[in-house]
């Protein structure tokens, strides 16, 4: 019984491996016909096995640290301000999408402005912000919230719209207060949805940080970016920012699916009307 | 003991309010007039410089609408060449990509247990943020032209059109296989090939989630589009431009550029919305 | 029906409602509808979709504003009665809420009427135990079948100790079995609380098993058209069924639509 169990799960999880497969087996393919045909293959397509001998090597590449600990610091200044952005861009947008549902003036003033701030390029954003904060830390955080913002607003205000009258009902025959109503059921209904946005605005916080470190070198991973492209320094700093950047992006997704499961227990139970 | 009732009401009162609240043609009317009245008010207080006050900013870096304007007008001819850079950039990407996704969703649809696992290694290239791509394809397309111009666009091409793909896999694969109760069932019951399956039922079915995606990509291109151009090499664009005019502090004719990348965006959307009421008619 | 002295419990007296439509005609879902109901029983509305049954029920729960006419429970408003919280509704489809466990879902009523923890949890346990839910008190919404969910909302609608209980057409997303089922579950609830029920149903047999009186209402416009005793012994079985006099009241009430045959 257990291996057959056992061998249920590696069926299922066998596509991936294949796709894994394959993926490296292209990269590895692609890097040794470049190694082949080029000066300075490393620039375009080196083999994986030299990004992760990279990882480990002790190497100093430039202010007396090697690459990981170039990427690491970096990084440590990027990720706090997209996470400080992305939280303050969550709480803006749930708390205006809350407002939009309480009032449906509210709602039609700014909903036309929500979609414009997402057609509005964000480097568009730095200077304007730049110029008002008069800092390059804070725009930073206030361009990863501004990015953060729109996705969970957006979101959240469909998830309190997706509340079925019959609930509005339940609750007016209960004579329920107003607060009742928000706290009791539109909310928590709208916590899945708010989710959804997190999952959107998650990568766009930190890709939004990334980009305006390269606006303004002072620290941080877009800048060592520049930096190592430009060879001011080992071109794999720039590699190891490339996975790096790629591997935040998919993982900051999935935390907030965790998350999600954390705080909605009721999520985690196997719906009986799917079993069959 | 039938005393107690009150006088029959033939209507009960409502309040003003109430009654505006009811009225279909006011609703219409208040969600048009009411963010464009807010519009107005922003560009008034912008162009008295409350604005400014307000920010504690400077018409140096936030020049007033008519400045903005009327640079606009001055630089014409350069705003339009970078304008069609940005757009040809966007839109070819979004057409390969968008035919490549659904493409990808095609085969899952069809045979998922190959495409399931496919679909969501492209959903990770969605979250890869833009800029670790961005420099990587610029390397990778060195060869492809001598001229900087078209190399460059290659490269920035390809970002977009894996941003549009990874769009499209997802929403396409959820049309083409969320289908109507039974109605996979009423296919088999005679015995159609999987390809009419395809043709008569999967893809008619996938036409709403085809809006759905572009909703997300025709932006998300364009956002693509103008950030790839910050890392491409050949300088042209309207966000190279913007980025260009902010290193030289040329706030005014940067803000000409954030101006028409606003208009870009709200201009395909729109051009989207349109396509979209007249195709879907049939499905409402 | 015996002569001994009822109590009246809901009057409607010449209630009407009108509803606009989009393209702004006057549409009558109900007219001139005047009907008694005693205390503790079991009315049936009955009739065809568009009939006004439903409109009717809320109505009677103050979710809708009659155009003419009023009704009193008790002597006092919809609304009174609304606000002192004595209203039972059970939905079409079971409107749990899916982050809140089964028990936690039949308190909802009484969380928003200020009970204490203690009795809540001691009188969700009742009616967990009354619609023989007992061991699905801590699982989620989702992982209950339908007919369990639809026993979750009763035990809901019963939990505040309600004077009327509402059901609109409670059972009929369900299937036959766990409808016989909650027939006899429903009838056994009723017994033992002695509630006011208004049932709305498209289903005759269903009124004609589980109703008192059966309130046929008919269609454009929306009205009264008879109301037939159901004079089957008490209490009933899935039996009674099967005996020529239910067949007889059937037919009565089915012969009692206007029109004739719907």
């Amino acid at each position: 019984m257990k291996s057959k169990a056992f061998s249920q799960k590696i069926l299922k999880i066998l596509p991936a491996i294949v796709w894994t497969i394959i993926l490296v087996g292209a990269w590895e393919i692609g890097a040794t016909v470049v190694a082949n045909h080029k000066r300075t293959p490393e620039n375009i397509l080196p083999h994986l096995y030299q990004i992760i001998a990279a990882i480990f090597s002790i190497k100093k590449v430039a202010n007396g640290m090697t690459a990981t600990q170039i990427v690491l610091t970096s990084a440590q200044a990027t990720l706090l301000r997209a996470l400080l952005g992305f939280a303050l861009g969550a709480l803006l947008g749930f708390v205006f999408a809350l407002i939009m549902k309480m009032s449906g003036v509210v709602e039609k003033l700014i909903f036309p402005y929500l979609m414009l701030i997402q057609l509005i390029p964000v480097l568009g954003l730095a200077p304007i912000v730049l110029s008002i904060t008069g800092d390059i830390n804070k725009s930073r955080v206030l361009i990863a919230a501004i990015l953060s913002f729109y996705p969970v607003a957006t979101n959240t205000l469909a998830g309190f719209k997706s509340v079925e009258k019959e609930k509005y009902d339940l609750m007016y025959i209960y004579a329920a207060k107003k607060w009742m109503l928000y706290s009791k059921v539109l909310i928590p209904a709208s916590i899945p949805y708010f989710f959804t946005g997190l999952k959107i605005a998650a990568p766009m916080a930190v890709t939004a940080s990334i980009l305006v470190d390269t606006l303004q070198g002072d620290g941080g991973l877009g800048c060592m970016l520049s930096q190592s492209l430009k060879h001011a320094m080992s071109i794999y700093v720039f590699w190891l920012i490339v996975l790096f950047s790629a591997f935040v992006g998919v993982f900051s997704g999935k935390v907030m699916g965790w998350l999600e499961m954390l705080v909605s227990p009721w999520k985690r139970t196997v719906n009986a009307k799917k079993k069959k | 003991m039938e005393t107690e009732f009150k006088k029959v009401k033939r209507r009960r009162p409502q309040s003003i309010f109430q009654r505006l609240k009811n009225d279909a043609q006011w609703q219409a009317i208040s969600s048009v007039a009411l963010p464009m009245l807010l519009g107005i008010v922003i560009i008034i207080l912008w162009q008295t410089q409350a604005l400014h006050a307000l920010f504690r900013t400077d018409t140096f870096t936030l020049p007033l609408v008519s400045k903005i304007g009327s640079i606009m007008f001055d630089i014409r001819g350069k705003l339009w060449a970078n304008t069609l850079d940005t757009v040809k950039v966007a839109f070819i990407g979004l057409a390969i990509g968008s035919l490549l996704g659904y493409g990808v969703a095609v085969l899952t649809a069809m045979f998922p247990k190959i495409g399931s696992a496919g679909l969501s290694i492209i959903g990770a290239f969605a979250s890869i943020p833009v800029v670790a791509m961005a420099p990587v394809l610029n390397n990778w397309t060195k060869d492809v032209s001598k001229e900087a111009s078209v190399r460059s666009m290659v490269a920035k091409i390809l970002v977009v059109v894996l941003i549009a793909a990874a769009n499209m896999g997802l929403n396409a694969y959820r049309g083409l296989s969320e289908l109507k109760p039974f109605s996979e069932d009423l296919m088999k019951i005679y015995a159609a090939p999987k390809i009419v399956v395809l043709l008569k039922l999967r893809i008619p079915n996938s036409v709403p989630f085809i809006f759905t995606a572009l909703k997300v990509s025709v932006p998300a291109s364009i956002m693509t589009a103008i950030v790839s151009e910050y890392f491409a090499e050949y300088i042209t664009g309207v966000g190279r431009q913007i980025r260009e005019n902010i290193v030289l502090a040329q706030y005014s004719t940067a803000w000409a550029y954030i101006a028409t990348a606003c208009l870009i965006g709200i201009v395909s959307y729109a051009i989207l919305m349109i396509f979209q009421s007249i195709l879907l008619r049939k499905y409402k | 029906m015996s002569e001994e002295k009822r109590e009246v419990e809901i009057k409607i007296r010449e209630l009407g409602v009108t509803f606009r439509d989009n393209s702004g005609n006057d549409v009558q879902a109900l007219t001139g509808v005047n009907l008694e109901i005693y205390k503790g029983e079991f009315i049936a509305l009955l009739g065809p979709s568009g009939c006004g049954k439903t409109t009717l029920l809320r109505s009677v729960a103050d979710l809708q504003q009659p155009t003419t006419g009023d009704i009193h429970i008790q002597g006092q408003t919809p609304k009174e009665i609304r606000l002192q919280q004595k209203f039972g509704f059970v939905f079409q489809q079971p409107v749990l809420l899916d982050w809140r466990k089964v028990k936690k879902n039949i308190e909802l009523p009484m969380e928003i009427m200020g009970y204490s923890k203690e009795e809540r949890s001691k009188r969700a346990d009742e009616m967990l135990e009354m619609v023989g839910l007992k061991e699905f008190a801590n699982h989620y919404p989702r992982q209950l079948s339908g007919g369990m969910q639809q026993r979750a909302n009763i035990a809901r609608a019963f939990s505040l100790d309600p004077y009327v209980l509402l059901m609109d057409e409670p059972f009929s997303a369900l299937d036959e079995f766990t409808k016989e089922k909650l027939y006899e579950d429903l009838l056994k609830a009723w017994r033992a609380t002695n509630k006011t029920i208004l049932f709305v149903t498209h289903n005759i047999q269903e009124a004609v098993f589980l109703s008192d009186r059966v309130c046929v209402l008919s269609p454009h416009p929306g009205r009264l058209s008879a109301v037939v005793d159901i004079d089957l012994p008490r209490p009933r079985t899935l039996e009674v069924k099967d005996t020529p006099h239910f067949t007889e009241l059937v037919t009565k009430v089915r012969n009692s639509f206007e029109g004739g045959s719907v």
